[in-house]
């Protein structure tokens, strides 16, 4: 097992509550991303956002990103005392979206420049990047020249570039095939471990592909009464830590009988929530 | 065959000397349609062709000139005026009175004259704010279309790249419509050379091709109108492609998804 301690927390859901027309929809949702010392190497954080359809995941996403704000409660990130805002938080959607009337360079320049103030400095940047992922020969094509890989790199890298090393991705694994499946995974592992405090938060529904990549996972759903009916308003029900049960940073861990009966254990959990 | 097969099934994408071959033979067709027809009030190819000499002759080129200035300047100014009403609806306060303006294209012209009579001091204002009227109501109902159509997505990238709410405007809805604003710009200025006709009938000052028109549609002088119609479209034709030109430039991302580019 490799050895690690927890540091500082880098980003804190902090009783999150959100209603609409005074239905909740999120309740009391608390949860904390802190971030993981490896002595020997970089390592990056990834958390895997796991939850039925209609849970609320979607907002709580939103939240995260500073894009909405909740009724009641805030995200925190690298212990400032003030909400979460837009920007600070990288936002990768489903579908990759991109500025498609610039570049690729073009829009990766206008993410770099938000963060650098120096324009030297930003191409570099980008160049560096652009290299690293393999896509510095489609640095002058438009985003719709790009096939559904390069464009989600491309994607990716754009958000990097602005956020505060932190990176929220909406179902990256949705309709992969088993080859594009295993290459997202290894773009995330790679993305996490670029710097000690790059933090991903993957929302998936696909439970043995989010546990493969994670470190920890988040499970939302909701209370249940007595009858066994959902209660309204939604939060965090389980937290797995993956990296206590030694089922993390290994690449072949899929193929082990006690990641089989993991992912087992929460799809079970899945079933009841 | 095959080819021939092609142009006739359904969505179908044709080599560009298909094109050429397929355009060629139905203008072929067109031309002896015309030629060929019986009906007395079609004025013959030749007719046409003899009047157009004949109505150069009397200054054609010097009242399409004067014609072609004015929708000029009148799609510059609709464009502009539009462009700015259509944006502005991102602020929810003038969402109102772009919906009041884009109704006002029910109106009819002619019953707006006497109060664009009233602020113009010459022949030439008074067409050229009709003209701008009757095309800015129909520009800015298309543009702020597009503006509201643009998915909350666009919006929500830009907002996660740290922009403020007016670079998010100047980013997602002027430059990132900008290959639409172009596209409704080109429907329009055709549109302001449908109208051109009817404004310079209403004021006859300076002249121009619709006054022209008019003159000869008056006295059914069908060979001259038929010549002057041809001359309009050819203009209204170089115009249209213009614009294409203009939007290739500045926008050359716009039609890299079309199956028919």
């Amino acid at each position: 097992m490799v050895s690690y301690t927890y540091g500082k927390t880098l980003l804190k859901v902090d009783d999150v509550s959100l209603e609409y027309d005074g239905r909740p929809i999120l309740k009391h949702v608390t949860a904390e991303i802190k971030d993981i010392i490896c002595p020997d190497h970089v390592q990056g954080q990834v958390v895997g956002f796991l939850g039925p359809s209609g849970i609320g995941k979607t907002q709580l996403f939103r939240i995260i990103a500073g894009l909405n704000k909740p009724t009641s409660g805030r995200v925190t990130i690298n212990g400032q005392d003030r909400p979460v805002q837009a920007g600070e938080v990288g936002v990768v959607a489903q579908d990759y979206p991109l500025f498609e009337h610039r570049t690729v360079m073009s829009n990766l320049l206008l993410a770099a420049n938000q963060k650098e103030k120096d324009d030297k400095a930003a191409r570099a940047k980008v160049v560096q990047y652009l290299t690293e992922f393999d896509l510095l020969d489609k640095a002058s094509l438009y985003p719709v020249q790009l096939s559904g890989g390069q464009r989600q790199r491309c994607a990716i890298i754009q958000q990097i570039l602005c956020s505060e090393h932190f990176l929220l991705m909406d179902e990256p694994f949705s309709g992969l095939d088993l080859l594009m499946l295993e290459k997202t995974s290894e773009l995330i592992q790679k993305v996490a471990n670029m710097d000690d405090l790059n933090t991903i938060i993957v929302v998936t529904h696909d439970i043995t592909a989010a546990a493969a990549v994670a470190d920890h996972l988040w499970l939302m759903g909701r209370d249940h009464d007595a009858r066994g009916n959902p209660l309204p308003g939604s939060h965090i029900v389980e937290t797995y830590d993956l990296i206590e049960r030694d089922l993390c940073w290994n690449p072949r861990i899929i193929t082990e009988p006690r990641f089989v009966d993991f992912v087992r254990e929460v799809k079970e959990r899945f079933r009841s929530l | 065959m095959n080819q021939a097969i092609e142009v006739f099934s359904p969505n179908r994408v044709i080599s560009k000397q298909t094109v050429r071959w397929m355009v060629g033979f139905q203008l072929v067709l067109l031309f002896c349609i015309w030629f060929f027809s019986p009906t007395v009030f079609l004025p013959k190819p030749k007719e046409v062709w003899q009047a157009l000499g004949e109505m150069w002759m009397e200054g054609l080129g010097g009242e399409l000139i004067t014609s072609f200035v004015l929708n000029l300047e009148a799609i510059a100014l609709a464009a502009v005026l539009s462009l700015l009403m259509a944006y502005l609806t991102v602020i929810p306060f003038f969402r109102p009175i772009v919906t009041l303006l884009s109704k006002l294209r029910f109106l009819s012209m002619v019953g707006l004259t006497f109060f664009f009579t009233l602020m113009a001091t010459t022949g030439h204002e008074l067409k050229l704010y009709l003209l701008v009227f009757s095309v800015s109501v129909f520009f800015v109902t298309g543009m702020a279309e597009v503006v509201a159509s643009i998915p909350k997505g666009e919006f929500d990238l830009a907002r996660t790249l740290r922009m403020n709410e007016w670079r998010v405007v100047y980013e997602v809805v002027i430059l990132g419509q900008a290959d639409k604003a172009f596209e409704v710009l080109r429907q329009n200025a055709a549109m302001g050379w449908m109208m051109l006709t009817m404004v310079e009938g209403i004021s006859r000052s300076e002249g121009g091709v619709g006054a022209m028109l008019l003159n000869q549609n008056k006295h059914f002088h069908l060979p001259a109108v038929f010549a002057i119609q041809l001359s309009i479209l050819l203009l209204g034709l170089a115009q249209d492609y213009g614009i294409g030109l203009l939007r290739d430039v500045f926008c050359p991302y716009a039609d890299l998804t079309l199956e028919r580019k």
